[in-house]
């Protein structure tokens, strides 16, 4: 019988660090009881690579559990509302765009209705017929009103903020009200026990921080299972092939221009531009193949879609490119013995539908919830962990490549080659021969907890204008109905909506006035 | 519309307001604000909840008249069936504001009347005068003006009386379920009020801090102005011929 796992170290800050430190120390009471201790090690040398700037609607849940005030994070990290994301230029690169909104489809979970928006289909654009978002955000609407609740919402919604900042605001959280202890140092050696676990690191500062579970957010150089556990990675530069992005900031018109709803990704000729509204800036990238694109090149290419997008040659002139440099795919194996891998150190994929943080957030609540009592114990629970987020990546990376497969685009050899059936997924290939005959339903969720249900599938496939021949037998005249009723409700819906939604800025200076209500 | 202009004695010498009740002067309301100082003869007529102000999302409480927009039980023609009319009705078409007066190189803000020159309520002929001979105040203007200031005080109360609920999770949401005589159901939702449970369970630094603002009978009257919805009601059935 070993030992109780009571002492949590937690390796390297960031986001990843303070995300994790955060869901731990609440779910466990750190502050009040002392069976469960949190600490991260921080080192004020190691510069975090900070470009997580987008959330899922998970977010809102993952800090109103760590006890936070929707109104202070807004405040503190420069945040805005994010709705979902649009998608421009991906079919065609003919100036064409859809939606893939966080709102599911209307109707759902008791009723697809997909099969029914097929028979409208060249009258309406599937995200704008099954839901108010698109459109919504096209106005730079925001997703509640200054009278609804913090985390509650008309239209559900992530956020938009700056990750520096937010790995600052967590860390004052987390040891001002979480009972996190914070450690300055370096670490320098890790050492192993006889069965191999890790037993103690060693810090500069000749400090020994001793622990029973050791959660690696030391993102790139993945300090524990890289480098100590020498756990192997497994590319997926065959499938996704960007390993690259140039990033910057930039500075809107005026204190009064609209700021968007969504992350907007426009594909380029050899990758995709995001494109970030804060509330004080613009936060833009370039995300590309090295292969089909050098640096200065990629330079070029972000700077004429800022110019395109309003910002001025001067303002340009005086901003340089931060430069990025990944191999896309994750580790084979993200819990080994008694480290995990949280964060970059587990894996890294271009950002295109921001899954970064996410993944933090369910690692993060998957070993605070299934914290083991002991190694007997963890063993199973890691095997477990690691089923689970091998299957997590996998569909990642399916989702991801839908995004290019489906494009008509072919005007470089970046686009052919990532449209090309050999660099495709087998289960991704399935998938889509499957989807030719029926649309995506509940049975395609495999999972409970899917990060991409088959709503999202929904959402890129029709926007991409695929085409899935139903049978006639798979129209009901009772569904028919059904449909029609559901398309004018999501109508109506609409029109309240925009009757009483303030936009982004509008509401966002009002929180900074006001603040949000707690009820 | 509204047409507020700064209450003068030369402009307005000859403006009349109409102080009697009707749906033609907008008396039609189903809530009207109302603010602590008020709750003591406010609390024997009307219930008192809470509301959103959709333009700050801040809490104030209301006096409640009616179940829907629109409605207000106690009007009948022109007569207002209650012992006491909440100030935020009886000030009509009366509005404070507010004026940066340059005194000693120094600017302070002074409250003034302003008044609504489009109210159904302003006219020449009817209702009380404002004026009196060689511009002075009508003691119906003198009485207003006290009003006016009555209130600018208790809006004020209101903010801190919020706060100090707020602080001690004594605001909760409620959604209001009727149901009339002829069995039809009425839900009411936006509304908000006073958290018994966690009143009842401060502890005596909370009390004291509660008591001395004035603000524990403040929260105790609202919960008592809820045997009024009783009354209400009945009103309602009886409009409905119930």
């Amino acid at each position: 019988m070993h030992k109780q796992i009571s002492k949590i170290v937690i390796v390297g800050g960031g986001s990843a660090g303070w995300i994790t430190a955060g869901i731990l120390a609440a779910k466990h009471n750190c502050k009040l009881s002392p069976s469960v201790q949190v600490s991260v090690i921080e080192s004020a040398d190691i510069a975090t690579v900070g470009v997580g700037e987008g959330t899922w609607p998970s977010m809102r849940a993952t800090l109103k559990d760590m006890g936070i005030s929707e109104t202070d994070f807004i405040k503190q990290c420069d945040v805005s509302f994010k709705q979902g994301s649009k998608f421009v230029n991906w079919q065609t690169g003919e100036n064409d765009a859809y939606y893939h909104p966080f709102t599911p489809p209307v109707g759902l979970p008791e009723f697809n209705i997909a099969p029914y928006w097929l028979a409208v289909k060249d009258k309406v654009s599937f995200a704008d017929a099954v839901c108010t978002q698109g459109i919504l955000s096209e106005k730079y609407l925001a997703p509640k009103q200054i009278s609804t609740p913090e985390y509650a919402f008309n239209l559900n919604y992530g956020y938009h903020l700056d990750a520096s900042k937010f790995a600052e605001f967590l860390k004052q959280h987390c040891t001002e009200n979480l009972g996190v202890e914070h450690i300055q140092g370096k670490v320098i050696k890790v050492n192993n026990d006889n069965e191999g676990y890790i037993h103690s690191l060693d810090l500069e500062s000749q400090q020994a921080i001793y622990g029973d579970l050791f959660i690696d957010c030391t993102g790139f150089s993945s300090l524990l299972l890289g480098q100590h556990y020498q756990v192997p990675f497994e590319s997926k530069k065959r499938i996704l092939m960007n390993d690259s992005a140039v990033a910057i900031q930039v500075p809107y018109e005026s204190d009064s221009s609209p700021i968007a709803s969504c992350t907007i990704s426009t594909a380029q000729k050899s990758g995709w531009t995001w494109d970030i509204g804060l509330p004080t800036r613009r936060g833009a990238g370039y995300v590309y193949s090295s292969t089909h694109c050098d640096d200065t090149e990629a330079q070029q290419t972000l700077f004429e879609y800022l110019q395109n997008t309003g910002v001025p040659a001067n303002v340009l002139d005086k901003v340089t490119p931060r430069k990025i440099s990944f191999t896309p795919g994750h580790r084979k194996e993200f819990w080994h013995k008694n480290a995990v891998a949280i964060g970059i150190s587990a894996g890294f994929i271009e950002p295109l539908e921001a899954s970064a943080l996410v993944l933090i957030e369910l690692s993060a609540r998957l070993v605070s919830e299934q914290l083991p009592q002991n190694r007997e114990h963890m063993a199973i629970v890691s095997n477990r962990f690691n089923d689970t987020f091998n299957y997590r990546w996998q569909r990642i990376v399916d989702f991801l490549k839908l995004h290019y497969v489906l494009s008509k685009r072919d005007d470089s050899e970046y686009w052919k080659a990532m449209s090309s059936a050999d660099s495709t997924p087998d289960s991704l290939k399935e998938l889509l021969e499957l989807w030719k005959y029926q649309t995506p339903s509940k049975y395609d969720n495999q999972q409970a907890e899917e990060l991409f249900p088959f709503a999202s599938f929904q959402y890129v496939l029709y926007g991409m204008g695929y085409e899935t021949q139903l049978s006639e037998s798979d129209i009901k005249p009772h569904n028919v109905q059904e449909s029609q009723r559901l398309f004018k409700e999501n109508q109506q819906h609409l029109s309240r909506l925009n009757q009483a939604l303030p936009s982004n800025r509008e509401l966002l200076n009002k929180i900074n006035q006001y603040g949000l209500s707690r009820i | 519309m509204t047409n507020t202009v700064l209450l003068n004695s030369i402009d307005h010498k000859d403006v009349r307001v109409v102080t009697s009740f009707g749906e033609q002067y907008g008396d039609n309301v189903w809530y009207t604000a109302t603010f602590p100082l008020e709750f003591r003869s406010i609390q024997a007529h009307y219930p008192i909840f809470f509301q959103k102000d959709p333009n700050t999302g801040g809490f104030y409480p209301v006096a409640m008249t009616g179940f829907q927009e629109s409605e207000n039980l106690f009007l009948e023609g022109d007569k207002w069936n209650a012992g006491y009319v909440p100030l935020m009705i009886k000030r009509q078409p009366f509005f404070i504001g507010k004026q940066d007066k340059l005194e000693e190189g120094k600017t302070t803000e002074h409250r003034v009347i302003h008044i609504d020159l489009d109210s159904p309520r302003i006219s020449d002929s009817n209702g009380q005068e404002l004026f009196v001979e060689f511009g002075a105040s009508s003691p119906f203007l003198t009485e207003m003006a006290d009003m006016l200031e009555t209130i600018h005080h208790g809006m004020e109360t209101n903010q801190a009386f919020v706060q100090s609920l707020l602080k001690y999770d004594l605001i909760e949401s409620f959604t209001l379920d009727i149901e009339l005589n002829d069995g039809s159901q009425h839900n009411m939702i936006g509304f908000y009020t006073i958290q018994e449970d966690n009143l009842r369970t401060l502890d005596k630094d909370a009390l004291a801090e509660l008591h001395q603002a004035g603000f524990l009978e403040s929260a105790y009257m609202m919960l008592a102005s809820q045997s009024n919805l009783r009354n209400l009601i009945d009103l309602k059935n009886k409009r409905n011929g119930l």
